[in-house]
């Protein structure tokens, strides 16, 4: 029977690409069509090799143990997401973020005595304090050393110099340089004000290091504080303060005056009724220049779930206008040291207890979720018969029968 | 001629969506320089690129030497990328690359992103593939050899050439200051600590690999640092596997977890371009389970 050359042709098509598909299956599935090809692997076991009867019982002992590690890992990245995503990236418990609480406590580090040469004295443990690292342009930072012996006892410590300058690098004209006059507060505790405005350094935008010459114990010694000073603020807070409630979540508003647009990132502590930490809210989106809002939001659910007494206060507002792929990165927005805001909620009415929902969390999850199956499957294939762990939150979508697939 | 196009059609786009979906290994490199910056085939940083270190592996070169901020764009344009659209990352980063990566998600983590096509020009910077602008990037998770994001004592005591900015970021407070370690997106870090040290260790608290202590490559929390060892020393806290709690009380980075503390003392800093010292046993991790 004569058949018609374009149906021929047709099938034929439809014949290479069925053939190709299992190539073309193999390769996405080992993730082995990359934009340039991947170098042959070394010899010896590899992960996906195809599974033979005859594998010694140590090869296959590897192999499983290889499958369950992967079983376990991509379980707990799904659950933990899963878990950690009910509330947005800009809301978060305080218990999430311990460092970032009471961000204008002073630095405390404690070393072996510095001396010249690379070298240490362990028998003299330096401790400084340092008031900040990054200064806005009419800030002031505080320094101070003291010296104490492998007992506790205090050092004898003696300031035989202190200078500070810009740090500059390769071509950069060299920074201007100030002395700082430290000053013995008793009990050989000494200490110094660091305010650049004040300074030649006043327009100097980068790190001003301050390199501070001691004697203790009989040795010299120096120690270096570093600060990060912005001379010029890219906006300012306009004092305009209000609360509102937007998607069933509470939003912190604060209206800032912005002079240079770009992206700006700002974070705010929460605290409940009773002074504890409660919540980090972090705004980070692009402003343009003039009047704009920065909204600081405590995400519904976060509330319901941490059931603060309320209500609840903003303080210890910090920001940055950051300055993409530049050096120094950022210009700094006033802080707002101390209370800033006290919400009016009084309740949780009106605020609601539905989870996150955004594309990237519903993107992460599908792909954690697939990852989950895919391994699963792996390793009933390689032990039939054999249950499966379980998992650590809940069913694996799809059951046991599904546990086989998993491929993109 | 409706069914020949369909049955095309159907094959190319089944083609087409396996083809676009592909995992990446990532290689973020540490302090001083190695491979070509934008060239992801150039593994001289580490060590001979036939050595397996994850599916579909690219090396993320930066100049090491330069800031973190004035390098994040090395990253950026690496995660726009392959971590995109359809596409996945694993993540291995190295030191002052553990700084490095830390500071882009916390910083750029939950920007708007355009889908990129994988193929990168002579810069590293790829093509938009057609997709849809999305929130952040494609990041499965990430290992850390010696994590240098909580700093290292060697910048502070002025060890190191101050000529480098980065050396600047490396100190302690500074490092500790410079964003919110705890915002990855919920992307987990898993943390290879390293205790071989000998030559610095005067200068280092606790255990170290001769360049970063415990404290850093632990992922202990904080704005300064702390003395943390291996169990059996009377006179330091127990750096803690997992995220527990370390013996004292220090706590770790949200999304951070010790993988590996190195209680035999066994593996240094240096990978001596032969994926050696710490490198080399995330580099035997990354080869199992970034598949």
């Amino acid at each position: 029977m004569a058949r018609d050359p374009g149906r021929r042709r047709a099938f034929g098509l439809a014949a290479v690409c069925a053939s190709l598909a299992p190539l073309i299956w193999l390769l996405a599935r080992d993730g082995a069509v990359p934009a340039s090809a991947p170098p042959a692997p070394a010899p010896g076991l590899r992960f996906f090799d195809p599974i033979h009867v005859a594998q010694p019982p140590e090869v296959r002992a590897e192999q499983r143990r290889l499958l369950q590690q992967q079983v376990r890992l991509t379980d707990h990245t799904y659950c933990s997401y899963l878990q950690n995503s009910q509330y947005p990236h800009e809301s978060r418990p305080a218990g999430h973020n311990p460092d970032q609480l009471y961000p204008n406590r002073p630095l405390l580090e404690a070393s072996p005595m510095r001396v010249e040469g690379g070298d240490s004295d362990p028998q003299v443990v330096l401790q400084t304090t340092q008031s900040r690292v990054y200064l806005a342009a009419g800030e002031t930072a505080t320094f101070s050393l003291r010296a104490r012996d492998a007992h506790g006892q205090a050092v004898p410590l003696v300031v035989t110099r202190a200078l500070a300058q810009g740090m500059s690098y390769g071509a950069e004209r060299a920074a201007p340089r100030v002395t700082l006059d430290f000053a013995d507060g008793g009990a050989g505790a000494w200490s110094a004000a660091l305010m650049p405005d004040q300074t030649p350094l006043a327009s100097f935008h980068g790190t001003i290091r301050t390199e501070v010459r001691y004697k203790a114990g009989g040795r010299d010694g120096f120690v270096l504080f570093d600060v990060l000073y912005s001379p010029a603020l890219p906006a300012s807070w306009t004092g305009r303060r209000s609360e509102s409630r937007d998607g069933g979540s509470l939003q912190f508003v604060l209206g800032l005056d912005v002079r240079q647009p770009g992206r700006y990132v700002v974070s705010g502590r929460v605290d409940d009724a009773q002074g504890r930490p409660f919540a980090l809210a972090t705004f980070n989106d692009v402003l343009g220049a003039g009047a704009q809002q920065v909204r600081l939001t405590v995400f519904g659910k976060l509330l319901h779930d941490g059931a603060p007494a309320l209500p609840l206060v903003l303080r210890d507002v910090d920001g940055y206008l950051l300055r993409e792929n530049a050096d120094p990165d950022r210009l700094l927005v006033p802080r707002l040291e101390g209370k800033v805001l006290a919400s009016a909620a009084a309740s949780l009415d009106g605020f609601s207890d539905a989870e996150w929902q955004s594309e990237e969390r519903s993107r992460y999850l599908a792909e954690y979720a697939k990852d989950r199956i895919a391994a699963r499957g792996r390793l009933a294939q390689f032990d039939p018969g054999v249950p499966l762990p379980a998992s650590a939150c809940g069913p694996v979508a799809g059951g046991a029968a599904g546990e086989t697939t998993g491929q993109r | 001629m409706n069914r020949k196009h369909t049955l095309c059609t159907l094959c190319l786009l089944g083609a087409a969506s396996f083809a676009q979906a592909t995992d990446y290994t990532l290689w973020i490199n540490g302090r001083n320089p190695g491979g070509t910056p934008g060239n992801y085939g150039d593994f001289r940083y580490w060590g001979p690129d036939s050595v397996p270190a994850g599916v579909n592996k690219k090396a993320v070169n930066w100049d090491g030497r330069s800031s973190i901020a004035s390098q994040s764009g090395r990253v950026r344009d690496a995660l726009d990328c392959f971590c995109t659209g359809n596409n996945w990352c694993y993540i291995a980063s190295y030191s002052a690359g553990d700084l490095l990566l830390g500071y882009t998600l916390a910083n750029y983590g939950g920007s708007r992103r355009q889908p990129r096509n994988a193929a990168p020009n002579a810069a590293g910077v790829c093509g938009a593939s057609g997709a849809n602008p999305q929130g952040g990037w494609n990041i499965k998770w990430v290992r850390v050899a010696s994590g240098a994001a909580g700093g290292s004592e060697i910048a502070d005591a002025g060890a190191w050439t101050t000529s480098e900015p980065l050396v600047r970021d490396l100190k302690v407070g500074t490092a500790r200051a410079m964003y919110n370690h705890n915002a990855t997106r919920g992307i987990w870090f898993y943390m290879y600590a390293g205790a071989r040290g000998t030559a610095y260790s005067f200068l280092l608290p606790g255990q170290d690999d001769e360049v970063v202590a415990y404290h850093s490559s632990g992922a202990a929390a904080g704005s300064g640092a702390r003395s943390l060892c291996n169990p059996g020393d009377w006179l330091c806290d127990d750096l803690r596997l997992g995220t527990a709690a370390n013996q004292g009380g220090s706590t770790k980075w949200s999304y951070h977890s010790v993988e590996f503390r190195d209680d035999g003392e066994d593996y240094n800093h240096y990978g001596d371009g032969n994926w050696a010292g710490i490198i080399g046993v995330v580099r035997a991790a990354m080869a199992t389970t970034a598949n």
